[in-house]
């Protein structure tokens, strides 16, 4: 007793008695075995050093282990080694009443309480099957503790959830729990852990739902074939959808990251027969363009997507097989299983996917087995592909171009800006144009759409004519040049057009380096004030909130204006003689521009808007001080 | 404003794409780009304008359009085809 008491006060003294220096050391080392619980402990002991060498010391700690009980710390930690299987929920309340036993008690009582200590914690350990939520801290429970807590509890859980969502999370999360069993259950929120379900009774069940959902499809197949006349489409998908995923998935990502011109197309495509309305220039040309070249390209193409989205949806089907069936497949089914199972995307990603649903169902086995691996790409997609269908889009009618057309379609703004951004930023290096802020659908195809003509404008120096062609020609170059995988989407749909074209303006270009990227070759070629700086200034010019199709206006003007003041300049330069335009001429064509008055001279404008180095440069004048500097 | 530096190898080269044979004295592409704040300033003040007196609170693409078209753009009047 004395010798705890003063062992107890020499570590409450910060060790400064002979035995708690001796003990501390112990001390360290028990606190150093013992980490995850040490925390836990309030004592007086304070934080204390992890050091020391704990095979000497062990020694010393099992002699010295009655003195060192006397901590409530320590005490734990002993209770800890000794008893590893101890609930933590129980334990902890034990080491909340040690401490608080422990501390406020004079040093005489901690016999006893240890002794108490102990009973508790017997208790505790019978109790320790009942625990569920393990804590981070009881690192030492063992898995066959686990799986025994685990089985008592399956014959609760069983058949509460559908049987789709037992597999999918057995075979998504199964495998990856049994490893780290105790702090994963912990986070959980749901007791995941059930029994094998009887695989013929889930088998049955998805067939029901897929008979279910064909049944449907058939009916929305009759429908959309006799709107679109196109019957092959479905036969054509499932021979995609056959096919291994290996290709669809990536050629999704090229889809998405490659889509600035195919959307634009898309769009003109579906401009034409959904409801999107672009306010853009050139779309009645390029739609026309679009819609001549044979779809079929982009058929295959929207199969594939849809076959890679498809699996997500099929996913979201099969899970759903059993609680929900047919009528909210197509548009909400996706939408509900996978915000109650996945992440958001994965939801966008199957709502998109809703008109295709049906024709994949029969897929849906297929796609279990891969289910795990399909919702991590799907998750990947989704970000991706969340723009690149909106939901809904266009209409059933538009059954193979849903998928194109809710991407092009996107002025209506579904997608959310950043996933689009994102997709953009893969695109970006190929357009100056192409706005990455947080700008939704329809300004970005506007923007691809001014860049495309720009750079057609730029390739063959003439007018609109041609632009439309080279926007085509420029997207499916590119698109080609990026990815060699068959991408009939990202084409637009001409790519027969394209292909002539490509050749003949290349050596034209005489841009020695043919293995440049086309967004390199396309930047060189038309140099093009940055969309962001003309957005910026306007916009602060303005102060109001602008639509993105007014800026797309803004930058035409931009356009014509350098256009035009280049004339200028040339016209003012020459008739003073020079072949080099200088300030002189700056300055008339800013006088004649009205900006430049009698009363307003240049450098009056040029403080008031210039930024200082600039006004330095313009100005031989310094700022500093009184004195003036002539920097010419 | 807030605005950055100007892009003046931008605007260069967008001169050189337009007027190949021209060449610009030292800071004239200084000049050009005050020049062009100040003709998006003139357009913005338009196309505001223009929101108001449609009772808009957003600028609104026909409002830009009747801007550059009093500014001397050249917008043709047939829907969103423009010829330069």
């Amino acid at each position: 007793m004395a010798g705890r008491a003063g062992l107890r006060a020499g570590r409450g003294a910060a060790r400064t008695q002979s035995v708690a220096v001796r003990a501390s050391p112990r001390h360290r080392t028990r606190v150093r075995e013992q980490e995850p619980v040490v925390f836990a402990s309030g004592s007086g002991l304070g934080k204390e050093n992890k050091g020391g060498s704990s095979t000497p010391l062990r020694h010393r700690h099992n002699t010295l282990s009655e003195l060192d009980n006397a901590t409530p710390r320590l005490m734990l930690k002993r209770i800890i080694q000794n008893q590893p299987q101890v609930s933590p929920l129980a334990l902890q309340t034990v080491q909340l009443e040690e401490r608080e036993d422990a501390q406020p008690e004079p040093p005489s009582q901690r016999t006893s309480s240890t002794v108490e200590l102990q009973l508790p914690v017997l208790a505790a350990e019978d109790t320790s099957v009942t625990a569920f939520h393990v804590t981070r801290k009881r690192k030492k429970l063992s898995v066959s503790e686990f799986e025994r807590a685990a089985d008592k509890r399956l014959p609760q859980n069983q058949g509460f959830l559908p049987f789709s969502f037992y597999r999918s999370l057995r075979m998504s999360i199964g495998s990856v729990m049994a490893p780290d069993t105790v702090e994963k259950r912990g986070l959980h929120r749901r007791p995941q852990n059930r029994k094998a379900i009887d695989i013929a009774a889930f088998e049955g069940g998805v067939e029901q739902n897929m008979l279910q959902i064909k049944a449907q499809d058939y009916l929305v197949d009759l429908q959309t074939s006799s709107m679109t006349g196109t019957t092959t489409i479905r036969t054509d998908a499932e021979v995609v959808l056959n096919n291994t995923e290996l290709f669809a998935e990536p050629q999704f990502h090229e889809q998405n990251f490659l889509t600035v011109e195919p959307q634009l197309s898309d769009s003109k495509t579906s401009a034409q027969r959904s409801n999107s309305s672009h306010p853009a220039h050139g779309e009645a040309r390029l739609e026309g363009l679009v819609s001549g070249v044979s779809t079929d390209e982009r058929r295959t193409q929207r199969f594939s997507e849809k076959d890679l989205t498809d699996r997500e949806h099929v996913d979201g089907i099969t899970q759903k097989t059993p609680a929900k069936q047919g009528e909210e497949e197509q548009d909400h089914s996706q939408q509900n299983d996978p915000m109650e199972q996945f992440s958001e995307p994965e939801e966008m990603v199957g709502t998109t996917e809703h008109h295709a649903d049906t024709e994949y169902s029969e897929h849906s086995e297929k796609k279990l087995s891969r289910k795990a691996k399909s919702q991590l790409t799907a998750a990947q997609d989704a970000g991706v592909e969340m723009e690149v269908t909106p939901s809904e889009g266009g209409g059933v009618a538009e059954g193979t171009e849903l998928q194109d057309s809710p991407r092009a379609a996107g002025s209506l703004g579904r997608h959310s800006p950043a996933s689009y951004s994102l997709e953009k930023s893969g695109a970006k290096p190929l357009k100056e144009a192409v706005e990455q802020t947080g700008e939704i659908e329809h300004r970005t195809i506007t923007g691809e759409l001014d860049a495309a003509e720009e750079e057609s404008t730029d390739n063959e120096s003439e007018i609109e004519d041609h632009e439309s062609e080279d926007i085509s020609m420029k997207t499916p170059m590119f698109v080609r040049a990026a990815d060699n995988r068959p991408h009939p989407v990202l084409l637009p749909p001409h790519p027969v057009k394209s292909a002539a074209p490509e050749l003949p303006p290349q050596p034209v270009q005489a841009k020695p380096v043919p293995k440049s990227t086309r967004a390199a070759q396309r930047k060189r070629r038309e140099p093009e004030i940055a969309s962001r700086l003309i957005k910026q200034i306007f916009s602060h010019y303005v102060k109001m909130p602008v639509t993105r199709d007014a800026y797309k206006i803004v930058e035409k003007c931009s356009e014509r204006y350098f256009k035009q003041i280049s004339s200028d300049l040339e016209a003012y330069s020459q008739h003073a003689g020079r072949k080099t335009v200088e300030m002189a001429d700056m300055e008339l064509l800013m006088r004649r521009q009205g900006l430049v008055t009698d009363k307003i001279p240049l450098h009056v404008l040029v403080e008031r808007h210039l930024p200082l180095e600039y006004r330095k440069l313009l100005i031989p004048i310094a700022v500093s001080g009184n004195k003036v500097i002539l920097y010419k | 404003g807030m605005r950055r530096t100007a892009p003046r190898s931008t605007l260069r080269k967008i001169i050189k794409k337009h007027k190949p044979h021209l060449r610009l004295a030292a800071n004239t592409d200084l000049l050009v780009h005050l020049s062009f704040l100040l003709f998006l300033h003139r357009l913005a003040e338009e196309a505001r304008t223009n929101a108001f007196e449609n009772k808009s609170k957003v600028i609104k693409p026909e409002h830009t359009i009747a801007a550059a078209k009093l500014r001397g753009c050249g917008w043709q009047s047939t829907g969103k085809c423009f010829v330069l």
